[in-house]
């Protein structure tokens, strides 16, 4: 059989083997990778991946001239707020509760300048806050009062106002030593009691000043003495922040979000269309590959009927005559497989690195889809040539 | 092996004038186990095609072949490889030599099919043939004469019952004509089988059991 191998392969130009090959390994890669991503991107795109990390959303009114002439409220009633609540992406809806009474913060340290300024405070239920913190709780006894803010505050005192004026920067760690002081007014003058606060945590998730929630209702029981309004603000636990149909709700109602979260559903789409799109190139190559590797084939034994028939004139079989052409083909595909594999590996491999510098967490490993379209593939590929091998054989030697 | 044929013959054979052909107009002919046969008749008179469509290689005729009373217009694919590698065996008139292999590839081809022979017998034969010293050199660089001497080899290569053989010997000198029929009639008596042999002239240097005429 050797000198059958080397009869067939005489004489051949290898160059339309090597663009069948390029072309199935390069549709191969795109086709593999395409499929991996897409895997990798819905797992770190849809919450869904973590059931035990619902998103959290803050939604607003939007403020238009109505409100500031004080002919409409900017708070949300309770249909809206149920209304909100019974759609299909909203797993909890909790309303933001805010003083409704004056308060004020000041210091009095030598270390700091003196300092007075009007604040506000909000409160949620504990749940919803992703600061936990041993010392959030109120003891009226005790008097301190304690108090979560924006991550972004700390950021903006830091690199915005302290670096403007020259002052020294504040640590994360340093600012729950600073001592200030509270003071809360009740109607009318000289009404006011004044409490300790302090800073115990940054929130990365709500953009307010929050106190605990038994502390503000204590407070507002206490001292509050404005009208009673609606919540301006509520907070929106879905299981899917990137489902386009909140987007949609709160648009339509004329309501407001930070839109970065929401972001990650525009982007979501975009990305499943580019990754679908490549897919589709990546079949239609494979396809187009496919072809060149059955016309290269048939094209061999083509060139070779003169030989092919002289083989079976001695003695040989047809399918003996098709086994070289059968194991080139096997070769090859098992080339373009491993090829593919590896390359896509290294493109994974590459793209989670890049990823988890972004703080994405990709596999850095092949899904087992990929290995079982792979082959799925190119036994596909491997079968229908053979089979064509030897029909185009046996018809020589008829 | 004995082949029979029954009123066989060649379709392109029935537009030309066969008579007083002792196969063409023959209601049967029988060639017997290990006989010699010898066939002589000028160009055109179908002494390819009747070797061609016993081996197989035409199937453009009337009437039946029977190889050991089998019908080989039934024969499957696998049939006819298994007949050309261990029943028959063939030297062709054009030869069939593939000139991209060295004359011993062109044997070895043949031979390790079956294994048949080794490389010390081979290397035997191709001595008493004159082409020895040839063996390493692609076929196609070989002269006529050489090549068919390395045709006669390779289809001495195998086992056989018959051995058909179409006008071999036309480029070869008279000492190697007699070298390779001796060759010939060694290796048949050995393994008990047959011969049957076209020629155009007749002068072939060994005695037949029977001459038929086209």
């Amino acid at each position: 059989m050797r000198q059958v191998y080397k009869i067939l392969w005489q004489d051949h130009s290898r160059a339309h083997l090597l663009w069948a090959f390029l072309g199935t390994f390069a549709g191969f890669v795109l086709l593999l990778s395409g499929i991996q991503f897409y895997i990798d991107l819905r797992g770190v795109l849809s919450a869904n991946r973590d059931l035990l990390d619902p998103e959290y959303i803050v939604i607003n009114k939007k403020v238009h001239i109505g409100q500031t002439l004080g002919l409409q409220g900017n708070g949300f009633s309770q249909e809206e707020i149920d209304e909100l609540a019974a759609q299909p992406f909203a797993q909890k809806v909790s309303p933001f509760i805010s003083n409704e009474f004056p308060v004020a913060g000041y210091t009095e340290s030598e270390r700091f300048p003196d300092f007075y300024t009007e604040l506000f405070f909000e409160a949620i239920p504990d749940e919803y806050i992703d600061v936990k913190s041993e010392e959030w709780d109120w003891d009226p006894d005790e008097g301190v009062i304690p108090i979560i803010i924006p991550q972004d505050y700390l950021n903006l005192y830091n690199f915005g106002f302290a670096q403007s004026q020259g002052l020294p920067k504040i640590p994360k760690g340093v600012i729950s030593l600073i001592n200030f002081r509270i003071r809360l007014r009740g109607e009318g003058s000289g009404n006011f009691d004044d409490y300790d606060g302090r800073i115990v945590g940054f929130s990365n998730r709500i953009h307010s000043i929050l106190v605990p929630l038994d502390f503000l209702q204590w407070a507002n029981d206490t001292y509050g003495y404005f009208k009673q309004s609606d919540p301006s603000r509520l907070i929106l636990v879905s299981r899917d922040p990137t489902d386009p149909e909140i987007i949609r709700f709160i648009e339509e109602k004329g309501y407001d979000t930070i839109r970065e979260k929401l972001k990650s559903s525009r982007l979501n789409i975009i990305l499943k269309f580019i990754i679908s799109f490549l897919l589709v190139i990546a079949a239609i190559i494979i396809g187009l590959a496919f072809l060149v590797f059955l016309l290269s084939l048939q094209l061999m034994i083509s060139r070779s009927s003169g030989k092919i028939r002289r083989l079976n004139r001695l003695g040989f079989h047809y399918r003996e005559i098709g086994r070289p052409y059968i194991l080139l083909l096997l070769i090859l595909l098992a080339g373009v497989t491993g090829l593919s594999l590896l390359a896509t590996t290294i493109l994974t491999r590459q793209f989670a690195q890049l990823a988890s510098v972004w703080n994405l967490d990709i596999s850095a490993s092949l899904h087992g889809i990929i290995y079982g379209t792979s082959t799925g593939l190119v036994t596909l590929i491997f079968l229908s040539n053979m089979t064509a091998i030897l029909v185009s054989t046996k018809r020589l030697c008829s | 092996m004995t082949i029979r044929l029954e009123r066989m013959i060649p379709l392109p054979m029935l537009e030309q004038a066969t008579s007083g052909s002792g196969i063409w107009e023959a209601g049967s002919v029988d060639f017997e186990k290990g006989n010699f046969y010898i066939i002589r008749a000028p160009s055109g008179r179908g002494k390819t095609s009747l070797l061609s469509v016993i081996y197989g290689t035409r199937k453009d005729y009337r009437g039946e072949v029977y190889l050991d009373e089998e019908n080989i217009a039934t024969f499957t694919a696998r049939q006819w490889s298994d007949t050309r590698k261990r029943r028959l065996s063939f030297i062709f008139q054009g030869l069939e030599l593939f000139d991209g292999l060295t004359a011993m590839e062109n044997i070895l081809l043949k031979n390790n099919i079956t294994g048949f022979r080794s490389d010390a017998e081979i290397r035997t034969m191709a001595g008493r043939l004159g082409i020895e010293q040839f063996l390493h050199r692609k076929a196609g660089i070989l002269s006529f004469g050489q090549q068919q001497r390395v045709a006669i080899i390779r289809a001495l290569c195998q086992p056989f019952e018959y051995l058909l053989a179409d006008e071999c010997f036309s480029h070869m000198d008279r000492e190697n004509t007699r070298h390779a029929f001796g060759l010939i009639r060694e290796v048949c008596r050995q393994q008990g089988a047959g011969l049957i042999l076209t020629s155009l002239n007749g002068s072939e240097p060994m005695d037949f059991d029977r001459q038929l005429e086209l």
